[in-house]
């Protein structure tokens, strides 16, 4: 079953300057949702409410499947600027292993390296380079390797900040099709963007700026409200 | 040199350096992979407060030490968290603050202190007791590192990715000045609170431009610190110096060699 948000009335305001107000808009199940607005105007924001990151002043988010609330379930975020260590001293391998189990224990994680394989060969990255210290990536490289923590162990739901600045054309290319494919499996997809055709199109478009001054149902190309 | 080592106090030596070195190579990892070398030796250094004031209200000693600097060690995490204050400037702070308390405290101390031993140690005096106390607190602190490795190493290398895949990163962080504390409470006999405070440095410090994978950073960490300090025993007592200081002037020397060894490294590559 796909995996829904509900924005309910949701504020956050830094200090005491109100950034984001009243925001009260839906994510539906196995869709594409763009979000939209311009710089400042609270798009990362909402994002950072959606992941846990940031608790609002104001209102929550809920999750649902199949119409009943859950809790906060797996996400994959590409974020728009990574806060990983440049020198960290992990491959891409690693990083996407250890993402998939990153809970404390002392059992070795069973398939976690075999599924972050995977997921950097889905996301691009050359076999050679799967092993090499995420310092010695080359940019773009790098951005795959982020992709694939994103994608890696099928999260219900799949957000991207921004990810049109941050990938090469090349890397763009691989994005669309791997979201294409996260969709047709059923999962939920929510992208900030300036194009709300980065994606290959939109199932609903948000602007966001200030406030979600208006929310578009029904499949949506390439058009910001 | 070879008739010190049927010497029980030099074996006992010999046993502290050991479990020192494993410790302190082991939380090295963690202090430099985390940018937080000023704020372990912040840790080290507010254990002389806590030191201070047992020994006016007439407490032990190792328990004002570990008091103190797992205050500071929480009170850094804490402002560091909430208020946007970097964890160095928290830090610096709060261990002047110690610091400056355990000076008014001593002032008030009629018994002579034996300062120059709180700060430097002396591991050849070590008992069998205060060889248990390092013993239990470092297999506590390498069980609780192994445990929490995972989500230690994530949020170390990025804390917000760490976040979201569901890491408290700062339980992680508020973790890794915890066991640096009582770190430096159970070395402090052995290397004492300066010596120590640079041994949960050199070691990580001289280990990261020789690795690249956590793995090799981490296991020539534990050798660093290891040969830091058993090789400075022997050498304290072939040269007739002072063991503490000869401890960290060869882990200084093994850090200038490491920065050669990249060096020359970079320059093949290039």
């Amino acid at each position: 079953m796909s995996i829904g948000a509900r924005f309910q009335s949701v504020g956050v305001a830094f200090g005491g300057r109100p950034v984001v107000e009243e925001a009260a808009f839906e994510v539906r199940p196995g869709e594409r949702t763009a979000i939209l607005g311009p710089n400042g105007g609270g798009k990362t924001t909402l994002i950072r409410v959606l992941l846990g990151l940031l608790v609002p002043d104001r209102g929550r988010v809920v999750f649902f499947e199949n119409g009943r609330e859950i809790p906060r379930p797996r996400i994959g975020y590409l974020s728009q600027r990574s806060t990983l260590t440049a020198d960290a001293p992990l491959s891409g391998c690693d990083l996407v292993a250890l993402t998939l189990g990153p809970a404390a224990g002392f059992r070795r994680l069973r398939g976690a390296r075999e599924e972050a394989h995977a997921a950097l060969t889905r996301a691009g990255l050359p076999g050679d380079k799967m092993d090499l210290p995420v310092g010695r990536l080359s940019g773009g490289q790098r951005q795959r390797v982020l992709l694939a923590r994103a994608i890696a162990g099928a999260p219900p739901l799949l957000v991207l900040d921004e990810p049109d600045t941050a990938l090469d054309a090349e890397g763009l290319a691989t994005l669309r099709r791997l979201v294409a494919e996260e969709i047709a499996a059923g999962r939920t997809v929510v992208y900030v963007t300036h194009d709300s055709d980065a994606m290959g199109g939109a199932d609903a478009v948000f602007h966001v700026d200030g406030h979600v001054s208006a929310g578009f149902a029904g499949h949506v190309h390439g058009t910001a409200p | 040199m070879i008739e010190f080592l049927g010497y029980p106090f030099f074996q006992r030596a010999l046993l502290a350096g050991a479990l020192t070195g494993l410790l302190c190579g082991a939380l090295s990892f963690f202090v430099v992979l985390r940018r937080l070398a000023f704020v372990g030796s912040g840790v080290a250094h507010a254990a002389f407060g806590g030191v201070a004031l047992a020994t006016l209200l007439g407490l032990p000693t190792g328990l004002g030490g570990l008091a103190a600097s797992l205050a500071v060690a929480a009170a850094t995490a804490r402002a560091s968290e909430s208020s946007g204050v970097t964890e160095d400037t928290a830090v610096a702070v709060f261990t002047v603050a110690a610091m400056a308390g355990g000076v008014v405290a001593l002032g008030f101390v009629k018994t002579n202190v034996d300062l120059f031993g709180l700060m430097f140690g002396n591991i050849l005096t070590v008992d069998p007791g205060d060889l248990l106390l390092l013993a239990g607190a470092a297999g506590a602190i390498l069980v609780a590192l192994a445990f929490f490795f995972r989500p230690l190493l994530l949020a170390s290398v990025d804390e917000e990715g760490a976040r979201v895949a569901g890491v408290a990163t700062g339980a992680m962080r508020l973790l890794v000045l915890t066991l640096v504390a009582v770190a430096v409470v159970a070395a402090l006999k052995v290397v004492g609170i300066l010596l120590v405070s640079a041994l949960l440095v050199l070691p990580g410090a001289t280990a990261r431009p020789l690795a690249s994978r956590w793995p090799g950073f981490l296991g020539i960490s534990i050798a660093v610190a290891l040969v830091s300090v058993l090789g400075g025993l022997l050498l304290s007592v072939a040269l007739d110096i002072a063991s503490g200081a000869a401890i960290i002037l060869l882990g200084t020397c093994l850090f200038v060699a490491a920065l050669a060894v990249a060096r020359i490294r970079a320059g093949r590559s290039t």
